[in-house]
């Protein structure tokens, strides 16, 4: 039947403690529907059965009693989450850590301080903002909302996908980054994704952080939604101004939690949470930890989580290790069944990795992406999102579609064996995305 | 406890003519204990105010829809949030007499939602819509949370605000009435266009019902331009009917009166040709596509509390009278609790009955010395810690000498805001009662039982 694609060793590190069993693990995501090849772990995360409960006992603890909760607890609570968070990703001050509900929310933050900069003429018209062309649509309108608004110019990368390397990527920024600052222009903030979100690539952040310091790049915020329990995070290795990255994606909490890392300077007193309250003027953090009565208890959950790592050999490391290893072997298995290729080599795949579909289902837009993703779940019980690349001028028999597998622990082969399975029926039966939409 | 009779009436002993659906039989004493046993037992939780509470049917019904997203969540975001918060607000355009479900977002909290108007204010000053100086009015006596917000985004972008003192205690609405008069004419006196007016429909602390319908006529009189009600507490609270009181921004949170979870409220715009330039702050994939639809997708979040208003819409019909029921019963139950203390103590009520929702002010007894906002918590805590009972205490102290409210042994400074909901009963009342009396004894006050 199913099986897991490396067994959990029985020898280890962890030698006082018994590791999770594979039925265990089973039994922690009995919660997700059965009949559905889960691949897509990258949109939504998952949460173990043992979080919700300690979720739910948090949820209770409030209901309680609130107002004891509210004096005495949470701020306590979030203070542990802060010191777990600052711990994993090498911070300095425990201050440069707030808690909020997801990237969104952290994109919204420093957007509105950098418009606010626009408004009050500390940045002038045309100032410019540089991110990523495969920015994650959401902080695309917030960039919109808050600094096209503003009078702010706005300078997206062209990154090449298919990618072969990260060098590509490297001088590909460097390009947009001088053509950005030529006539003097002046770049006030780069948005860049640690790990980009469709196509799905690991970006070499540290690189295009130190080219934007040296070329006199303002500030930095590096988006690093997927990264936290995907990819390695050190903060001041990476030297961003601003580092968010979603908990409830990757570090099994349930949603929806984030962090923002903010570096410490004199602008951090500036830096507000838009809904604001009773902590206002006291810091992001504090800020963050109250905007009006809220269910927080997503966000306090983490103590619990990092037992449950521990329950896995190498703990995250080894969960973030064997990810990667999983899917990377499963995206070979899938191009070379499907005659296709990877869109990036194994070295910028985290714990996915996006596979060339065959070019037969004739994916010609974004919308096709989506029916046929669509058609998969609907038809065949496969979850995977599909990515969407315009074809060059002159490219034949193009692979246009890409779909986004995601490997977790809960996932087994069966489920890539089935993608395959399903993708291979619809080229036998000669479906098109076309046909698709009759 | 036992000589003191309850004289509340049996939940469910309707008399037959009362209830329009026989087959169907009110909740019974016991399935409310049950809808409520995860409350703290031992405490006497007097401030429902504060944080609202939710039936454990509800929570339950907020766990199912919890597990539907971990299920499969892209087939719920895809599939199922969407027609399901549209469900919600259709529940909440029919409770309020809204005109239009576009009209009705939902968002966090009553927060979230002066965050929202007031980012919209920020913008036109920013954008020159609005001038330097040009005002927003507000209410002394508005929820902090709201001030901070005219500071962050009205003060900060060069707007200056009227504040507006509400007399307390208070004797009717005529003198709330002529005091906003006098207060806004006084502030618009050298010439400045007020952009906004932000009115309590029920102010928190301390805690009386604003004629807020009068108050927006007064504001549409003297060419205040927009008026936005936050109405954080109203919803289960009093009647509420958005057309009726004519403000441009209605806000009511849902888990405060409402048993929704937390949390949840919805936050009502008049259409207008500004509806389009509301924005949620925390902007993704639909913006531009109306405040509604932004505020039903700001991200991964978990949305549950936002989904059981409908269940909570059944909840409160196994009420007698339904809702309104639930509010008339609350009502008169605070104000007979709030008697029974201003007698017991020999102190006031804030207000009169008919400007009491389900919430009481009644002064403390003046000896207890609750001189500042520093006494007043740590009395809370102190009552909380030692004699297990919950509830809010304002201080008041009287401006310009005037003397306000006096018992037998001086001014009056300390109120405590009383709450009743469906899951209170006598004997916690009794508690607070006696957890002051025995402050007062022997002539103790506050500072003495800090020392």
């Amino acid at each position: 039947m199913a099986c897991p694609i490396t067994a959990t060793a029985t020898a280890n590190s962890n030698s006082k403690q018994t590791l999770i069993s594979q039925s265990e693990i089973q039994s922690e995501f009995s919660h997700h529907d059965p009949t559905i090849a889960r691949v897509n772990n990258g949109s939504f995360g998952c949460c173990p059965a043992s979080i919700i409960a300690a979720q739910h006992r948090h949820q209770l603890l409030f209901l309680r009693q609130p107002d004891h909760f509210y004096y005495n607890t949470l701020k306590p609570s979030i203070l542990q989450t802060r010191l777990l968070i600052q711990n994993l990703i090498n911070a300095d001050h425990v201050d440069e850590v707030s808690i909020v509900d997801n990237a969104t929310t952290a994109a919204a933050i420093v957007l509105q301080h950098t418009a606010r900069a626009f408004t009050s003429s500390a940045f002038q018209p045309g100032d410019a903002v540089i991110l990523l062309h495969y920015a994650y649509g959401a902080v695309k309108k917030s960039v919109h909302a808050y600094i096209s608004r503003t009078g702010g110019h706005v300078i997206e990368v062209h990154l090449p996908f298919p990618v072969k390397s990260s060098s590509e990527i490297v001088s590909e920024f460097e390009k947009a980054l001088r053509l950005g600052k030529a006539n003097g222009r002046k770049i006030r903030l780069a948005i860049i994704d640690h790990i980009t979100s469709m196509p799905c690539v690991i970006i070499p952040i540290i690189e295009l952080v130190k080219m934007c310091r040296d070329e006199g790049v303002d500030r930095i915020f590096v988006d690093g939604a997927h990264a936290i329990g995907n990819v390695e995070i050190d903060v001041k290795s990476i030297g961003a101004d601003f580092y968010t990255s979603n908990m409830h994606k990757w570090l099994f909490c349930p949603p929806s939690a984030a962090f923002l890392y903010c570096k410490m300077s004199d602008e951090l007193s500036d830096l507000h949470h838009p809904v604001v309250s009773h902590e206002y003027g006291n810091g992001l953090a504090m800020e963050s930890s109250w905007t009006g009565t809220r269910d927080n208890s997503a966000q306090l959950v983490l103590p619990e989580v990092m037992e449950f790592l521990n329950r896995f050999e190498g703990g995250l490391q080894g969960i973030m290790t064997r990810n990667h290893e999983n899917v990377v072997e499963m995206a070979k298995m899938l191009v070379e069944a499907w005659g296709t290729e990877l869109g990036a080599p194994p070295e910028l795949c985290s714990s996915m990795a996006m596979v060339g579909m065959p070019a037969c289902l004739g994916i010609k837009s974004g919308a096709d992406g989506l029916r046929l993703r669509k058609h998969l779940r609907e038809c065949f019980k496969v979850e995977v999102p599909i990515y969407y690349r315009e074809p060059l001028e002159g490219e034949v028999d193009p692979v246009t579609g890409y779909a986004r597998i995601s490997h977790q622990v809960y996932n087994v082969a069966g489920d890539y064996y089935r993608l395959r399975d399903a993708v291979n029926t619809l080229v036998k039966e000669g479906l098109t995305c076309a046909l698709l939409l009759k | 406890m036992a000589a003191l009779e309850d004289p509340r009436p049996a939940v469910n002993g309707a008399a037959p003519h009362v209830s329009k659906k026989p087959k169907l039989s009110f909740i019974t004493e016991s399935e409310l204990r049950d809808e409520f046993a995860h409350h703290q037992p031992g405490i006497a939780r007097l401030n429902n105010g504060s944080f609202g509470s939710c039936p454990s049917s509800i929570i339950a019904a907020q766990r199912r829809w919890q597990f539907r997203f971990l299920r499969q969540p892209d087939d719920f975001f895809f599939n199922q949030l969407q027609p399901q918060i549209i469900q919600s607000r259709a529940v909440i355009k029919d409770l309020i007499n809204a005109d239009h479900v576009d009209e009705v977002a939902i968002v966090d909290n009553a927060t979230t939602a002066a965050a929202i108007v007031l980012q919209h204010v920020g913008w036109a000053f920013a954008e020159g819509r609005f001038q330097k100086g040009d005002a927003v009015v507000m209410l002394h006596c508005a929820f902090q949370a709201v001030k901070k917000s005219i500071e962050a985004y009205v003060t900060r972008a060069g707007g200056s605000v009227i504040v507006v003192n509400l007399p307390f205690p208070v004797n009717s609405n005529e003198e709330i009435i002529a005091e906003f008069r006098k207060g806004l004419a006084r502030g618009k006196a050298n010439g400045k266009k007020v952009r906004l007016a932000i009115i309590d429909h029920i102010t928190s602390m301390p805690c009386v019902v604003i004629p807020a319908r009068e108050l927006v006529r007064i504001c549409r009189e003297e060419g205040v331009e927009r008026v936005f009600v936050d109405a954080a507490h109203a919803i289960g609270n009093i009647h509420v009917d958005v057309k009726d009181i004519g403000a441009d921004f209605y806000v009511s949170n849902l888990h405060k009166w409402f048993f929704c979870p937390p949390s949840v409220a919805f936050l009502y715009c008049r259409k207008s040709p500004v509806s389009p330039d509301l924005h949620h702050p925390v902007v993704s994939h639909e913006y531009g596509n109306g405040l509604a639809i932004e505020s039903a997708w700001i991200g991964t979040r978990d949305y549950s509390s936002q989904l059981v208003i409908p269940e909570v819409l059944e909840f409160t019909r196994r009420f007698e009278g339904g809702l309104e029921g639930i509010r008339n019963r609350n009502h008169d139950k605070a104000v007979e609790m709030a008697q029974m203390l201003a007698k017991a103590w020999g102190t006031n009520l804030g207000s009169p009955p008919e400007m009491c929702p389900s919430m009481a002010m009644i002064g403390l007894p003046s000896k207890l010395g609750v001189l500042t906002d520093d006494d007043a918590l740590k009395l809370r805590s102190h009552l909380r810690d030692h004699f297990l009972v919950e509830v809010p205490i304002h201080c008041e102290v009287p401006r310009d000498g005037e003397t306000r409210a006096m018992d037998a042994d001086g001014c009056i400074t300390g109120y405590v805001r009383i709450s009743h909901q469906v899951y209170n009963t006598l004997d916690e009342y009794i508690r607070l009662r006696d957890a002051i009396i025995q402050l007062t004894q022997n002539g103790v006050t506050w500072k003495t039982i800090q020392s």
